[in-house]
């Protein structure tokens, strides 16, 4: 049997995968092997797991890791339960959903930097516009990013405010899929709003929830940007996250240490989205 | 439309107005206006309109760097979204069309690109080895490794929907391999290419964090980069500094115009089943 | 057992007139099928009957009540879609048992309901299965299920049986046949199909362009259709229908008469025409003649005559079985 030649030969995926794997895959796996010694890109120095021991010593490097976790937590959660209270919304026949959809969306497009100077400005202590409104109002406006308690929370709102608008697209679009009929059959069967919410609505946007939930997951853990323009990372550490740590890390020629940061990174999205992936593909409903 | 849906859209608007609107006024009208009425940060009209003043200040600013940096981003964007819609059609194509082992391994390699976080040191070395680092034909390159996961994405699911029959009439034609895809697949991917382009511009465009790590310097700059670096530059003029954010924010918004559907549908991709 | 009365009923969408003033009664226990082309409006009609549609002035009564303005949840019906509306995450028993658990009934009383229902139709081995694992008769099965556990005044079918195959189809017309003869329950059925129609319905509605053209028995449509529409809709092969002057002739609007109706003779008939098209069935032949004054007849006669394409035949019309429309 002779072998025909295939119309759809391998050698198309050649330039694409030259480039991923030399510039993406090699690195991460060199990580590995970078992140157990000290390097300063020349010279390299074994030293075992002594990198990892200081991530898990230094307190500002803790904070870092612990700061991730809370960040994307909370950024994700809110735009999954958000995000789709806002497209149910916005699909509900609203006067004039299709402009609201356009501004929500909008924010979601812009450079991330300009974002963060931004609402750094309207977040000033005393002359910014957020504090200047509430202390019209009588409220005295603490000081959202000079504050260590506040300044992550802050920097989490910007993101919501930034993202939140994606996550609404994405419901949007899974709603639109949900046939009708199901909603007729439970009126029929006499459900209220709020059942047909949960017992319709929810189960059956399930891929949209699915894709919120890990893209905001990752994009959350992976931050950097925000943070960066508006605090970079302070006041003090008090809202460095991983990729900021693994930032300053680099900056202060501790490379062995900043790598060491990464592998950290790569291990925590894939200790978290890869069993939530897991989960949602087993409870997978063909529609 | 019923009464509570008139009152709640206009409800909705006044308040998605205050929030998502006024920002972006804020950035307008503090880019227009003089140092020392910017310097108040008050959300009020222009004691006086300078926004060309300003326009031409934030330009010329350190040799109108931020017209190098234009020039460096849209040469990145333009080069890198080029080689993500030929290489990632490319791959789409076989991925969908040729069932083999293979597909396991480019489908992990796929997912592993949407959620490894790149490691940066090590990609500088090997860059540094290849001689390109803070180069720009380097940043094209990790643009497009790092944008090709979701590329290759989109364009296999789209591909799922042109018919085989077209690719097999090619073949009884007698049309080579390179001839089925430029010539009769290519084309009919324009819906999904004109998605890639603009998703992949605006998010190129926008990047921050790794031209930050591969263009360190001044002559490679990128747009995002002029800005974070204006703010000490503009520490005392808001005015320039909102003005400069307010030309960052131009180029996305055109786009945004004139394509939000392809915008949107290239966001969705995947969001539903199918 | 319940009657749906409809006055009046009219339903504009925008300007668009959908239904143009329907007057109907629908006797306790019947089997009453809606029938009509797409677009007729026998589905807005049934969705007005379900609530799920207002009406834009007129009255709908169940069981002598005035529900016109009331919910669907409110009006004691339940409906069978065309799409079985089956929620994809949940089993048979869940799917079955969902307008319950939605009254927050207690579950040991949802299970017993659940499973006698199930036992009614036969989808007691299948209460675990989701319904991608069934098959499209089942599916069909569990939606039904869904509608008896309501204990319904009236059962509403919107073209349950259109995706389905053919064999299929005709086995699920006997078995909601005999559904309905079991239950003895009111049930209004929709469809285009005048199959279904002829063979499941006590009493059919004929619907055309909003307004119903005729209400009759199945055979009652048969022999005496009040309009060429509806003598074309019932009866396959179609009505041969004539205007014009070979019309005229006969003194009406319209003539028809149906192709089982007509006797074909080589050798003498009312009409002379050539056999332009044989169709073999098996059991009967239908010939397709070419009669110069009324262009194309269609004839249905017995499976074995012997007849060829080019042939000269003679069809006469049957005595008594002539239609004419003014």
């Amino acid at each position: 049997m002779t072998t025909r030649k295939s119309a759809y030969p391998y050698w198309f995926v050649l330039p694409a995968a030259v480039v991923f794997t030399v510039l993406f895959l090699a690195p991460t796996v060199a990580s590995f092997w970078f992140s157990l010694t000290r390097w300063d890109l020349f010279t390299t120095q074994f030293i075992g797991l002594e990198n990892y021991r200081q991530f898990f010593r230094e307190p500002f490097l803790i904070q870092g890791l612990v700061n991730t976790v809370i960040y994307a937590v909370l950024t994700s959660g809110t735009k999954t339960v958000l995000g789709l209270l806002l497209a149910v919304l916005l699909t509900s026949g609203l006067w004039g959903q299709g402009l609201l959809r356009t501004v929500i969306f909008f924010p979601v497009l812009v450079s991330t930097i300009g974002v963060g100077i931004t609402f750094s400005v309207l977040m000033h202590p005393t002359r910014g516009l957020i504090n200047v409104a509430l202390a019209a109002v009588g409220i005295h406006g603490p000081g959202w990013l000079t504050d260590p308690a506040l300044a992550l929370y802050s920097i989490v709102f910007v993101d919501l405010w930034k993202g939140i608008g994606l996550a609404t697209v994405i419901y949007i679009a899974g709603l639109a899929s949900i046939s009708p009929d199901y909603y007729e059959a439970a009126r029929i069967d006499g459900a209220t709003r709020t059942q047909m919410f949960f017992r319709v609505t929810v189960p059956l946007v399930r891929p949209a929830t699915v894709t919120v939930v890990t893209l905001s997951l990752i994009g959350g853990l992976r931050s950097f940007d925000l943070i960066w323009a508006m605090t970079r990372g302070g006041p003090g550490f008090s809202s460095d996250v991983l990729a900021s740590v693994i930032y300053k890390q680099y900056q202060a020629g501790f490379y062995g240490l900043s790598t060491a940061g990464n592998v950290i990174l790569f291990l925590l999205i894939g200790l978290i989205v890869l069993p939530l992936t897991a989960w949602f593909n087993r409870k997978e409903v063909d529609l | 439309m019923s009464r509570r849906q008139l009152y709640t859209g206009i409800a909705a608007l006044a308040a998605c107005g205050v929030i998502f609107v006024l920002p972006f006024i804020f950035i307008f009208i503090t880019a227009a206006k003089t140092k020392q009425d910017a310097a108040t940060l008050r959300f009020s009209w222009p004691v006086e309109w300078q926004l060309w003043q300003n326009f031409v200040e934030v330009v010329q600013t350190r040799n109108y760097m931020l017209l190098l940096a234009y020039f460096n981003s849209t040469v990145i964007t333009v080069a890198a979204v080029t080689l993500l819609v030929l290489f990632g059609a490319m791959v789409g194509y076989v991925l969908q069309r040729r069932p083999s082992r293979w597909n396991t391994v480019i489908y992990g390699c796929v997912l592993a690109g949407l959620m490894i976080p790149p490691a940066i040191v090590p990609t500088i070395w090997v860059l540094q080895l290849l001689g390109l680092f803070k180069t720009l034909s380097g940043m094209v390159l990790i643009q497009v490794a790092y944008g090709l996961g979701f590329t290759v994405l989109l364009f296999r699911s789209f591909i799922a929907t042109i018919p085989r029959d077209l690719d097999e009439a090619a073949i009884i034609d007698g049309a080579k391999p390179f001839q089925i895809f430029f010539r009769v697949i290519l084309p009919l991917l324009k819906p999904v290419t004109v998605t890639v382009i603009v998703v992949q511009s605006i998010a190129i465009f926008n990047d921050f964090t790794n031209p930050l790590y591969y263009l360190p310097g001044r002559e490679n700059v990128t747009v995002q980069l002029t800005l974070y670096n204006f703010q000490g530059q503009f520490q005392t003029q808001f005015n320039l500094l909102f003005m400069n954010i307010l030309l960052v924010t131009i180029p996305p918004l055109i786009v945004f115009i004139f394509f939000n559907r392809q915008i949107v549908a290239g966001m969705t991709a995947g969001a539903v089943k199918g | 057992m319940t009657s749906v009365v409809l006055e009046s009923v009219r339903k504009s969408f925008g300007s668009l007139e959908i239904m143009k003033g329907v007057d109907l009664t629908v006797e306790p226990g019947e089997f009453c099928v809606f029938v009509g082309p797409s677009g007729c409006g026998k589905s807005t009609l049934l969705r007005i009957i379900s609530g799920l549609e207002t009406t834009t002035s007129g009255q709908v009564f169940i069981d002598g009540k005035d529900v016109t303005d009331a919910e669907p949840s409110e009006r004691g019906i339940a409906m069978v879609f065309q799409s079985y509306a089956l929620y994809p995450h949940l089993t048979v028993a869940e799917n079955i048992g969902f307008g319950l658990s939605l009254a927050k009934r207690p579950k040991a009383e949802i299970a017993e309901r659940v499973k006698q229902t199930a036992d009614v139709l036969q989808l007691s081995h299948l209460l675990d299965r989701k319904p991608k694992a069934l098959s499209g008769g089942q599916r069909q099965r569990v939606a039904i299920g869904r509608a008896i556990i309501r204990n319904p005044k009236v059962f509403l079918f919107d073209e349950p049986l259109s995706n389905l195959d053919a064999s299929l189809r005709s086995q699920m017309r006997i078995e909601l046949t005999e559904l309905h003869a079991k239950l003895g329950a009111t049930m209004i059925y929709v469809t285009h199909d005048q199959v279904e129609a002829m063979t499941m319905a006590d009493k059919i509605v004929v619907l055309n362009g909003g307004q119903i053209e005729q209400v009759g028995t199945p055979m009652t449509l048969y022999n005496n259709p009040a309009s060429p529409f509806v003598a074309g809709f019932i009866g396959s092969p179609k009505m041969n229908l004539f205007d014009g002057e070979i019309a005229a002739r006969e003194n009406c609007r319209t003539y028809g008469i149906r192709p089982e109706h007509i006797a074909l003779s080589s050798t003498e008939g009312k009409w002379q025409g050539k056999v332009r098209h044989i169709e073999r069935l098996g059991a009967d032949t239908v010939v397709y003649l070419d009669v110069p004054e009324l262009q194309t007849l269609v004839v249905r006669t017995d499976g074995d005559r012997p007849v060829k394409i080019g042939e000269t035949q003679f069809a006469s019309p049957l005595t008594g079985k002539e239609h004419r429309f003014s």
